[in-house]
Formats: C-alpha cells, structure tokens, sequence
C-alpha cells in the first residue's frame, strides 16, 4: 500500500473575523483529513480579527499534533503586520 | 499593498514624527483587550500608505480589561495612549483624544474595526470639498451594511426617523462611529459637548448645524462585529431622553459656553487628578509638541 501525503490549501479572500471563524474551521477541518499540512494563503486578506487569528492557531495546533504543519503564505501587509503586534509571526510558519 | 508600505509602516512604529502630523486617529477603548490589537494593526498599516505624517491616539475608558497595557506593550512611537482612572463614557474618551490631537483632520474610529478604515479617503475627499465634519453613514444610499442584527435594524430606524424629525441634522445615520473633522471643527465641538454616553455623536452633530458648520456623510461599508456592547433597548431610552436634554442645554445656552477647556484639560492631565477629563494621564509614546503646541 501507498501513502501519498498532499499538502491542502486554502485561499481566502477579503476580512477574515469572527463571522467567517466557523467556515474557516470547517475547510481545515476537512482539509486535515487528507493532509497534516496545510497551506493558507493570505494575499487577499486585509484584515484578521482575534477570533480568526484563533482558528489559524488551532488549525495550526491540529497540523502539528498530526506531524504537518500549517503555512501562512504571502499575507497581506496588514496581516502580517496584525500577526507582528500579536506576536503570533513567531509561532506560524510564514512563506 | 506592498513591501513599501511595510517600509514605511516599520518606519512610522519606530521612529518619532519630527513634525506635526497631517492625520489624527483617535480610537476610543473599552474594554476591548479581544479586538483593539488587530484594529491597530490594520489602520497603521492603511495609513501609512497615504504618505503623510500621521499619529495614532487611543483613547482608554477606564477599561477593567488588559486594552491599555496592551495598547502599551506594543511600544508604537507615534501612538499615544490615554488612560483613564474611570470609564466616562465614550463621549469622554473621544473628547480627550480629540483634545490631545495634533493633525489638520481628525476622525475618530470604533476599536472594533466595524468600519474598514480602507474607507479614511472617501471621508477625506469630503473635507477637501470645503466640508468640516464628514459622517461615515450605514444608512445612505450606497452604503453596504452586513451581519446587523433585527434589534439593531430597527433601533437604527428609529433613531433615524426621531432624529431628522427633531432635529433636522442633514446626516440619516448619527451614530456611527467613523467621523471626520478639520481640527477646528473637532475641538470647537467637543469644547462645547455635554452629554458623554452614547448620544455623544448626535450631540456633535446637533452642535455642527449650531454653528454653522459645513457636514455631510458618505456611505460606508459597515460589519456588525460580534461583541458589540450596544444594548439596544436600554440605549434607546437614553437616547430619547438625551434628545431632550440637548434642546433643554441650547434653549438655556449651555453650549453658548466652553464646556470643555483644551489648555486645562492637557494641564490637569499631567497632574493625574480624579476628574474624568483629567484622567488623560498616560502617554506611552508621545510625540514631541510642535512649535506653539501644548504639551502632552
């Protein structure tokens, strides 16, 4: 038997909060079940709220508890400077 | 948004403004250790896209929370933090953030970013056509309001509807806390401003007709953020009341008189006394006064 490992991503797009919190978490979920990595991309985000930024830690947390990880890619300048004043840029993967 | 803005984000949290600031933001807090960090993060970053100087001012309301150690924490050279002793409403907050204010515009923003600051520039070209207060409006045609509950619909309606009724301010949204003023304007108003609970907005914009100021609004883009603290039954009768107590204060000429002096309020702030306005004691990172201006 073979095991082929895929890496899931996720694109979202405009103001991720507390409002989108419950979809975001339903799309790792279910990615997670096909991969331990997963990749978020964040281009299109201009604004990230605590509650998001807790999904993103959780699904983070689910990804290495699983042996992957969880990859912030290219976020926005607001994102990634929201994810610099929570000090939160430290503890994700960030490409 | 590019790594340029970033360039010059970095710049603006670590480096002292050597000038006067062009914009003012004032963001009055509450309470709001859960949101206040990601709203600064996205106004400094959106304004410092606009190439202009500019200083960041938020204004604490006594929070019983962590906002103002928060707020500190981050270490940001052109923010300045206002603490309060006691929460005075968010008219007080607003009123102390707007005295401490050194830009040429003024607007004072929700802590909970329910209003995109994207948003500063269609205000702004309002200003620059001669206006002196400009309302960011959830009611005007072509504003585009999500996730607004039933309660708060119709409360909004009815303001609304008492509002122009009694008071025929030329705006159909009152209350929404994203306003411009040119400096003069600001501190004119809130030198006369009384009422420092939630009818503090209509009361600003009661005092603009008063005295004759140009005001107009622009529709905006509005997310009703969850957490909001706006009970909408008790609110309401508040807000009637207060639409009284303004017609009471103008036809006894409470606003004829400065009810708020700029000079002893920046004065007693440095001396950390009790009273509300005086409370403005704490400025994490203030910038340096420029010539002729007061100290902060």
């Amino acid at each position: 038997m073979n095991i082929i490992t895929t890496v899931s991503e996720v694109e979202l797009q405009g103001r991720f909060d507390a409002h989108e919190a419950e979809a975001f978490r339903e799309l790792a979920d279910n990615a997670l079940q096909n991969s331990a990595d997963l990749r978020v991309v964040l281009t299109a985000v201009d604004f990230v709220d605590s509650t998001a930024l807790a999904e993103l830690v959780r699904a983070m947390k689910r990804c290495r508890e699983a042996g992957g990880d969880l990859t912030l890619v290219k976020p926005s300048a607001p994102v990634r400077v929201i994810l610099e004043l929570t000090k939160l840029d430290a503890a994700f993967t960030i490409v | 948004m590019t790594e340029t803005d970033l360039t010059a984000y970095r710049q603006w949290a670590t480096t002292p403004l050597q000038e006067t600031p062009t914009y003012s933001v004032v963001i009055p807090a509450y309470n709001e250790e859960w949101r206040i960090i990601p709203t600064i993060g996205a106004i400094a970053t959106h304004m410092c896209t606009l190439g202009k100087p500019w200083e960041m001012i938020v204004a604490d309301d006594g929070s019983t929370d962590s906002t103002a150690q928060l707020v500190e924490d981050l270490e940001l050279a052109n923010l300045t933090l206002l603490r309060a002793k006691a929460n005075g409403g968010k008219g007080s907050a607003v009123r102390r953030g707007i005295f401490e204010s050194k830009g040429e515009v003024v607007l004072f923003a929700d802590a909970d970013q329910s209003t995109p600051i994207e948003q500063f520039g269609d205000l702004l070209a309002k200003l620059d056509d001669g206006y002196d207060v400009v309302v960011g409006s959830r009611a005007a045609v072509g504003a585009d309001v999500a996730s607004k509950s039933l309660s708060r619909t119709i409360f909004s309606f009815g303001l609304k509807t008492l509002v122009q009724t009694l008071f025929r301010i030329p705006v159909s949204d009152t209350q929404c806390g994203f306003k411009m003023f040119t400096a003069d304007a600001a501190k004119l108003l809130f030198s006369r401003q009384v009422i420092d609970e939630f009818s503090f907005d209509l009361e600003i914009l009661f005092l603009a007709k008063k005295f004759g100021l140009q005001t107009t609004e622009v529709p905006v883009t509005w997310i009703d953020a969850p957490g909001s603290k706006v009970d909408a039954a008790k609110v309401a009768v508040e807000f009637v009341k207060d639409l009284v107590a303004i017609r009471r204060n103008d036809h006894s000429g409470v606003y004829d008189k400065v009810n708020h002096d700029m000079s002893t309020s920046a004065n007693l702030a440095s001396t950390d006394s009790d009273s509300t306005d005086s409370d403005s004691s704490t400025s994490a990172n203030s910038i340096p006064p420029a010539s002729g201006q007061r100290a902060a």
